[in-house]
């Protein structure tokens, strides 16, 4: 847990004018290396100052022999030497009243009782200084925007993700970094990256707190395998719930300890039912897997959902079925169109098609059809979200249809999910889309499913409409 | 006597309790059973056995003098060789829909409530609901909805629904139990609902 004042230095973590790395290193693949590389490699546009005694330089850039001789404002220090040091180092932070750190380096509580003590030490220092610190044992933070970039794991190995409008916090470096390198690779763009590790000095609840005022965070996405306080994660989660969605995913829900309960309450109620019923309470969209959480995450930028009768609109009567029967199962609604649409509609459809739902394009059609039946729906006062089933496989489905799609992500009146499955012609285009931030998905359950949640979401959020 | 205890703790906070009375001997169960009125069920009371039902230590729907003399030697045949403190004569329950609220002081966010379908399935169907205290009224009516077995609830196949407002009423009164009396952990189950209210048939818990 952390004061106010240290929430607050968090900006020198991701806004910093000026970062040193302490023991930075030119051997390739050390974790101080990879650092250096993306500060100097990287978009990061501040001073920089690599602190090594061993060295000069390092590729041509001044190295300086400890962070007193830099003697200019350092807004962030990012630390990747071994334990020991690091209370010294620290020492010397408050000194230069450096406010803000990233320590990378493991070996703490989780390496036993010499790091134990080595981590109170830290956390003294920090209390007593007002300074922010993340880690120890982290994968590192990351701001696209601005190219404040800890994560010790290469660039070319772990794609970077775009800026964009949100955040990720992670318990785990491991999933965290995963995470991110798959959203980069799918286009979602992120705010800010804070892998925590040991959360010596902020934790889950102090990093909510800061991303609830962080403008630039739309969603909070939030891995976690234990919580330190409980209850403050609970109602931060609920509090911030209400402005930004937050997307939870809780690892960790086997647990033993149930065999020694003493009632039938203690027999089923595992430490996961109370996650599960806190991120209820909170209305929190709780992730079962990683598949859940890119799924979720991509339709969550879009306008929220007045309402939960749905339109689908295909070009293949298959996957309309499939898609309508999962619309039934999560217990969303069919729309039934407008008359005004139905009329309009007819006009798209061939001499022999019905207007239904789903709507039937059949094979002939084309990214012209699409256009006119999307924007009918999109007009449609009946409909509140958007099923856009895509085929690629018959011949008039080209890159035309993409552009209507964009276009209708772009439309910002009902949440859209696309749905399109194939092989490399199909995988290509969903790329394309991926850039343009057009929520696409391989299977009709996963995307209503992820619609499920934001049309729940939505009717939290605004209940009355 | 724990159960007693128990119970007493539990009136004193106002949840509503079948009539009932110790017994400890043939007798005096016929006795209580008259007193009471029957139909009465019969319940083993000790320490040393945990699922009553199990080993054959409760007998239910006793109608008369003769079936509560026959139950009465049966449980003592079946339960030979436990210490036992006596059988506990209890008012029938009404029929109805069987729950489990119970509840738990969780490590890390504090006393919890869990609803669920109740009685001797509770592990096997465990099909539960759970929020954190305290809770409101909209709480409790999401955490009804969660069930998947709440069309029994609004009154499956004929049955009114059960009286939600009773339901509400025990979940609220048990998170300001736990709350007063530090309870750790705590079954009502099973605790029976019709669209009257509900009777607890019974209940545990521990501090």
């Amino acid at each position: 847990m952390a004061s106010k004042q240290q929430i607050k230095n968090l900006k020198f973590i991701f806004e910093p004018k000026s970062i040193a790395l302490v023991g930075a290193s030119p051997t390739p693949n050390k974790v101080s290396n990879v650092i250096f590389k993306s500060l100097t490699e990287g978009n990061f546009q501040g001073e920089f100052y690599p602190v090594n005694p061993k060295y000069q330089e390092i590729t041509g850039i001044k190295c300086y022999p400890s962070i007193s001789s830099i003697k200019k404002k350092i807004d962030c220090l990012m630390i990747a030497t071994p334990a020991q040091t690091v209370p010294m180092i620290l020492q010397e932070c408050a000194r230069l009243k450096i406010k803000g750190v990233v320590l990378v380096t493991a070996g703490f509580s989780e390496a036993g009782e010499e790091g134990t003590k080595l981590e109170r030490q830290i956390k003294e220092i920090c209390d007593e200084n007002e300074i922010a610190l993340i880690g120890p044992n982290c994968l590192g933070t990351l701001n696209p925007s601005t190219g404040a970039d800890s994560i010790f794991l290469p660039m070319h190995k772990l794609e970077r993700p775009k800026p964009g409008n949100i955040a990720f916090i992670t318990q785990s470096g491991a999933v965290g970094s995963t995470i991110i390198d798959v959203a980069a690779y799918h286009g979602i763009g992120i705010s800010k990256f804070i892998s925590y590790g040991n959360a010596t000095v902020l934790d889950e609840v102090d990093l909510l707190e800061y991303l609830e005022k962080d403008n630039k965070t739309k969603t909070i996405v939030v891995y976690i395998e234990g919580a330190r306080r409980g209850r403050e994660f609970f109602e931060a989660m609920k509090r911030i719930n209400k402005k930004k969605p937050i997307i939870a995913l809780k690892a960790g829900k086997f647990s033993r300890s149930a065999a020694a309960a003493k009632s039938h309450t203690g027999n089923i109620a595992g430490s996961y039912l109370a996650y599960n019923a806190a991120f209820r309470q909170a209305k929190v969209i709780e992730a079962e897997g990683l598949e859940d959480l890119f799924d979720f995450m991509k339709i969550f930028s879009q306008p929220l959902a007045k309402g939960k009768r749905v339109g689908i609109i295909t070009n293949g009567g298959g996957m309309g079925v499939l898609t309508a029967d999962a619309v039934d199962q999560m217990g969303l609604e069919f729309a039934e169109f407008s008359a005004e649409a139905k009329v309009k509609l007819k006009t798209i459809l061939p001499s022999f098609g019905n207007v239904a739902n789903p709507l039937d394009l059949i094979a002939e059609a084309d990214g012209e059809k699409y256009e006119k039946g999307i924007e009918i729906m999109m007009d449609d006062p009946a409909i509140d979200a958007l099923f856009i089933i895509t085929l690629f496989q018959t011949p008039p489905m080209d890159e035309r249809v993409l552009n209507v799609l964009i276009k209708a992500s772009d439309d910002h009146r009902k949440p859209i999910a696309c749905i399109m499955l194939g092989g490399a012609y199909t995988t290509n285009y969903q790329r394309y889309l991926d850039k343009y931030k057009v929520p696409s998905y391989n299977s009709p359950i996963a995307a209503v499913k992820a619609m499920k949640k934001f049309i729940e979401y939505s009717r939290f959020r605004e209940p009355k409409r | 006597m724990t159960i007693v205890r128990d119970f007493q703790l539990l009136k004193k906070h106002g949840f509503g309790l079948l009539p009932y009375e110790i017994a400890k001997n043939g007798s005096e169960a016929k006795k209580i059973a008259r007193k009471i009125g029957y139909p009465v069920a019969m319940k083993v009371v000790s320490s040393e056995i945990e699922h009553k039902s199990d080993i054959g230590g409760v007998k239910i729907k006793i109608r008369n003098d003769e079936a509560l003399e026959v139950a009465y030697a049966d449980i003592m045949h079946n339960v030979k060789g436990k210490k036992i403190d006596g059988i506990m004569i209890q008012k029938m329950a009404r029929k109805g829909v069987e729950l489990i609220v119970g509840g738990k002081k969780d490590a890390q966010f504090g006393h919890m409530i869990v609803l669920g379908l109740g009685g001797i399935y509770v592990e096997i169907f465990r099909d539960i609901s759970a929020r954190l205290c305290p809770v409101n009224r909209t709480d409790i009516e999401e955490m009804i909805a969660e069930l998947k077995s709440h069309p029994l609830l609004d009154g499956a196949r004929g049955q009114k629904p059960i009286n939600k407002k009773a339901l509400e009423d025990v979940v609220l009164r048990m998170c300001k139990f736990m709350h007063d009396e530090e309870i750790t952990e705590m079954d009502l189950n099973p605790i029976i609902f019709d669209e009257k209210g509900y009777d607890i048939v019974d209940a545990r818990f521990s501090k």
